[in-house]
């Protein structure tokens, strides 16, 4: 601990160092948590003294607060993974004229992130190497910013037909083939522009955002703290409790709300029981991506085990809506024990025998095998996170470094491989199968008695700010928090696994065969819907050409319908 | 005679293929712990295919074209096959050339249906077609030259390789190459590569529907069975009963279990890339070349 | 090597045998705590509102339709099934029952409509639900009158208290066979 205490006193010595005068304050919190106020010019300064210390980017937020102070806040939050902190850089710009440094060139992982804000907020930023459109569809108006207080949550301007995203042109002596945003081997819809030369790669670009539908912005101006769990849920299909149990620990963390040490128990069980089930997916969703159904169908077959468990547990397949703020919603008393025990024993034996009869298939190893490598450094580089990241020798993994939930209790080893490619990726997978399988029996021993939940008041503590991470079965889920003097967020950025993931899939594509496109992109277990959820204001089918007036109440909006509320909203 | 046994040729394939695409089905199902479609489900398939309305989305005249001559070669390669032992009428007309040439002139109606219909995708089936089709029909080429061989005419091939008559040692490791490429000829896993559904949505076919889909997908199962049975005329001796319909259940009893072979091979296996099935293909040819050789210096 | 792996997939593949479920020609019961359409029990909803106010998707809706009559609209297309309105409710009204086979063309057969008479509390002023089973009585509460008019019949109190055990005894009385007698 010690350790951990200096390191943290040499890098504020180093920062004070790098850019003195435009530091305001230093907040130190007892979670492991660093909060830097500084002026906007010293952010290129900071993010790279950071970044030369060994952190590793982790997500930007930016936020609307022109109502106090004529201002858009940006904070960058970068993660020390030995040493178990995140320091996270507050700043903000004048509303009338936002610009700021943009920090890519310096971290390829904020990238995307300060795209979607010169997308949402309008915010610029200063030698971005690659400013183009993002999140917002083609034919959305300039000027107007979802994200921004003044946007109504259910806007639709009118469409235009004709706009087309501007692709970059392909290199020489290549053709495009566009894949997406149908096609048999996504699952979400999304474009990849890939350019082939012959049947080999030679680049690619990535066009997607197509799915969003604007969860961020409803959840800060329409829902309240504890309803909010069960949208954050539905985020994603299969990290549903993953957001779930990210956004209760921001939300607990910024107001301070202690969690019953069985209900800490309970969500740990449920976040390694959706490991396994998204493991057990992805398994065979790779095998149908290399033409080997067989494996697919068997892959199913075993976690149509689990999903049974957790109707039993929780009683739904999927969605479970076991976490919220405060704890946990149901108990697992002894006789649901022991069926997680029982079932737990017979996919353990299921995914062994599955794990033999593909380990020495030369010609699975054909497909997988130095298909799709990049370097360690280009891992680093681009932020890489999760399973794909550890199979290219990078040790990772926040239930390790940054402990949550019960963890810091739980005995079990972190697989890395060096081989880089998609075999790797596969076998780091199965390794985590067996380490969930452990640590679900280990939680089902020590479980303490207790209370599951801590009952807490939708006042909490205005404008306190939050980060928590979770290790999602694809890699970290960040969610920032910043709590609002209404009974709901002021700002809740999500950024899920596959956003950093998916900008380093054209480096796996270069110089592979065009047939090995799906199962790249297929190993880094894309969840596009998790990726997209950022906020926006409408725009549920962003199919080109589609012309939606406004007012039209043709097309049928989630949001729009929420709207409907015949008693006002919270207290 | 010979007349009626060219009708029962067609016929024979014609009702039976869809009912054994309905079995390799339904094996595929049951390796992988499901239940299946239907046995009749091919059959449910073409009629529900010749019901639907074709879209030409492309405007060449080859585009509806191809698919009829794919339909109409694979027929017309039925009608030269002696099945049973006994020669069609239209048999003395052809030799093994014919045979290679109506199969060939099969592939190249599916690269003219898929270059017709100007998508992307098609033209990555069609080129994979093309490389598939020229180095495997080497194969097929030499088992039917090793037959030439041996019986120093190039007519059809009546009576098979291994009969105690006439037996030849090189049929032996012909059949064993020819049952590798068995799996590159029908266009199963690990195989599949032209119509790979991930990849390429179907490549060559993904622009056809309704009548003309169905005249390919008809094409394609009467191709598989007729390379099993082919398998099954050149190599597997006939039983000697001398009676015409005892000969053709045993032919195509075999050929059944050839298919079903097809199926597990092509349950069990991923699917291989273009250039690694390529390496593969250039060993079966020069080891059939090898064969053709040493059967042409008399074995 | 590869032989040996795929003999051991053969055996991954052959082991389970078909493991396809009959359903929908055998009916799969769902686990106890299954969360399925929830279900309100009209008895013992005091129509507070709790469930409209906590409902995620905005799905559960009342209006007040004058100071007597409070309707309750729940819309099952857009429910996700949370159970969140079960966990709030009060006076255990609402159940989430087994119901997944939802499936319908017509939206409407999703609604579940309540309408609950409230009586206003003297103290506070505010509207609650008092159980009667009967129109009637709930006129009868506030003041007013219902006779039956068509049939000339004055209607004090409603059959609720009738007793049908008595009914069956007066059927054994002997009535006199003529005046006096």
């Amino acid at each position: 601990m010690n350790k951990v205490y200096s390191k943290k006193q040499d890098l504020i010595q180093k920062i004070r160092q790098v850019s003195g005068e435009s530091i305001e304050n230093f907040e130190i919190t007892d979670d492991n948590r660093i909060y830097i106020d500084h002026k906007a010019d010293a952010v290129k300064g900071i993010a790279c003294a950071l970044r030369d210390e060994g952190a590793r980017y982790l997500v930007g937020t930016a936020s609307d607060t022109i109502d106090k102070d004529n201002c858009l806040s940006m904070i960058h939050s970068f993660a020390f993974d030995k040493e178990g902190f995140i320091v996270n850089m507050r700043t903000k710009v004048d509303a009338d004229n936002p610009v700021m440094d943009s920090i890519t060139p310096d971290v390829y992982g904020a990238g995307w992130s300060e795209r979607e804000f010169q997308d949402l907020l309008g915010m610029k930023f200063t030698g971005h190497p690659n400013p183009k459109r993002l999140i917002l569809a083609d034919d959305w108006p300039e000027g107007i910013y979802p994200l921004r207080k003044e946007v109504p949550h259910n806007l639709v301007p009118p469409g235009a037909e004709d706009v087309a995203f501007q692709l970059d042109n392909p290199p020489e002596g290549t053709s495009v083939i566009p894949v997406g945003p149908f096609h048999s081997s996504l699952h979400e819809p999304e474009h990849f522009a890939v350019y082939v030369d012959g049947e080999t790669i030679k680049g690619c670009e990535y066009r997607g955002f197509m799915t969003h539908r604007g969860i961020e912005k409803l959840c800060q101006t329409q829902v309240t703290y504890n309803e909010i769990p069960y949208i954050a849920e539905r985020i994603c299909g299969i990290c549903g409790s993953v957001h779930a149990t990210a956004y209760s620990q921001a939300v607990e963390e910024a107001a301070g709300i202690e969690v019953p040490r069985r209900a800490e128990y309970l969500r740990t069980i449920m976040l390694e029981i959706e490991r396994l089930h998204s493991h057990l997916l992805w398994l065979g969703v790779a095998g149908h991506l290399i033409g080997y159904d067989t494996v697919f169908m068997h892959a199913w077959r075993v976690r149509e085990d689990i999903m049974w468990l957790c109707e039993k547990i929780t009683g739904n397949r999927k969605t479970y809506g076991m976490i919220i703020i405060g704890g946990a919603r149901q108990d697992i008393d002894d006789a649901l024990q022991g069926d997680i025990l029982t079932s737990l024993a017979k996919v353990e034996k299921e995914v062994m025998a599955l794990h033999k009869a593909i380990e020495k298939d030369s010609i699975v190893h054909k497909r997988t095998v130095d298909v799709g490598w990049i370097s360690k450094k280009t891992a680093i580089d681009w932020s890489l996170v999760g399973p794909v990241a550890r199979a290219r020798g990078v040790d990772i993994d926040v239930r390790r470094d940054h402990p949550y939930a019960a963890y810091d209790d739980m005995l079990f080893d972190v697989p890395v491989l060096d081989g880089g490619d998609v075999w790797s990726t596969l076998v780091v997978r199965i390794l985590e199968m067996y380490e969930s399988v452990s640590i679900i029996r280990q939680c089902l021993k020590r479980m303490p008695d207790g209370p599951i939940l801590t009952e807490t008041s939708e006042e909490l503590p205005a404008f306190k700010h939050g980060i928590s991470v979770v290790e999602a079965p694809r890699g970290e889920s960040v969610h920032y928090m910043i709590t609002g003097d209404e009974p709901r967020p002021e700002r809740w950025r999500v950024r899920a696994p596959t956003y950093p993931n998916l900008q380093a899939v054209p480096d796996m594509l270069l110089n592979n065969e065009f047939a090995d496109f799906p199962i790249i992109v297929g190993s880094i277990d894309p969840c596009f819907s998790c990726t997209d959820r950022v906020i926006k204001v409408d725009m549920k089918n962003a199919h080109k050409g589609s012309s939606l007036t406004s007012g039209s109440g043709a097309t049928v909006l989630t949001n729009r319908d929420l709207e409907n509320m015949s008693r006002s909203k919270g207290k | 005679m010979e007349i009626a046994y060219l009708f029962i040729n067609i016929l024979i394939f014609l009702l039976l293929t869809p009912l054994l695409d309905g079995v390799v089905r339904r094996i595929t199902a049951r390796l992988q712990s499901r239940q299946g479609p239907p046995i009749t489900q091919g059959y449910y398939d073409i009629l529900k295919l010749f019901g639907k309305q074709t879209l030409f989305s492309s405007p060449y005249w080859s585009f509806k074209f191809a698919p009829i001559l794919a339909f109409a070669s694979i027929i017309s390669v039925i009608a030269f096959l002696p099945m049973g032992g006994k020669a069609t009428i239209l048999t003395p007309y052809g030799d093994i050339v014919t045979i290679i040439y109506l199969l060939t002139l099969g592939g190249v109606s599916v690269l003219i249906g898929a270059i017709s219909s100007r998508n992307p995708y098609a033209m990555m089936g069609a080129s994979r077609e093309m490389v598939t089709m020229v180095m495997v029909e080497p194969v097929l080429a030499m088992s039917l030259i090793v037959a030439a061989m041996k019986y120093k005419v190039l007519t059809v091939p009546l009576t098979a390789m291994t009969t105690a008559a006439s037996f030849s040692w090189t049929a032996i490791p012909m059949a064993l190459l020819y049952l590798v490429a068995l799996q590159a000829f029908v266009g199963r896993q690990p195989f599949d590569i032209a119509e790979a559904e991930i990849e390429l949505l179907e490549g060559p076919f993904i622009e056809f529907s309704g009548p003309s889909l169905g005249l390919y997908k008809y094409y394609m199962m009467l191709k598989q069975f007729f390379y099993s049975l082919l398998f099954v005329i050149l190599f597997i001796p006939l039983p000697l009963t001398g009676l015409y319909a005892i000969d053709v259940l045993f032919q195509c009893g075999i050929a059944i279990l050839m298919v079903g072979l097809i199926a597990v091979v092509g349950a069990t296996n991923p699917r291989l890339r273009i250039d690694q099935a390529t390496k593969i293909y250039a060993v079966l040819v020069v080891l059939s070349l090898g064969v053709a050789g040493l059967s042409a210096a008399g074995f | 090597m590869w032989l040996i792996s795929k003999l051991r997939q053969a055996k991954v593949a052959l082991t389970p045998g078909v493991v396809t479920l009959k359903y929908p020609y055998e009916a799969k019961p769902v686990p106890k705590n299954f969360r399925g359409a929830p279900a309100w029990d009209h008895h013992k909803c005091i129509g507070c509102g709790g469930c409209a106010n906590h409902c995620p998707a905005r799905t559960i809706l009342i209006r007040d339709v004058c100071k007597d009559v409070r309707i309750m609209v729940y819309d099952g297309s857009r429910c996700t099934y949370c159970g969140r309105c079960r966990d709030v409710c009060p006076e255990d009204a609402i159940e989430m029952s087994k119901e997944f086979e939802l499936a319908t063309p017509n939206k409407a057969d999703l609604d579940v409509n309540m309408e609950l008479f409230m009586l206003t509390c003297q103290r506070c002023g505010r509207c609650y639900d008092m159980e009667r089973t009967n129109h009637i009585d709930h006129l009868d509460l506030r003041g007013y009158r219902y006779d039956d008019l068509e049939s000339r019949a004055v209607i004090r109190k409603t059959s609720d208290t009738f007793d049908t055990e008595l009914l069956k005894e007066t059927e054994n009385y002997k009535r006199p066979d003529k005046i006096g007698g």
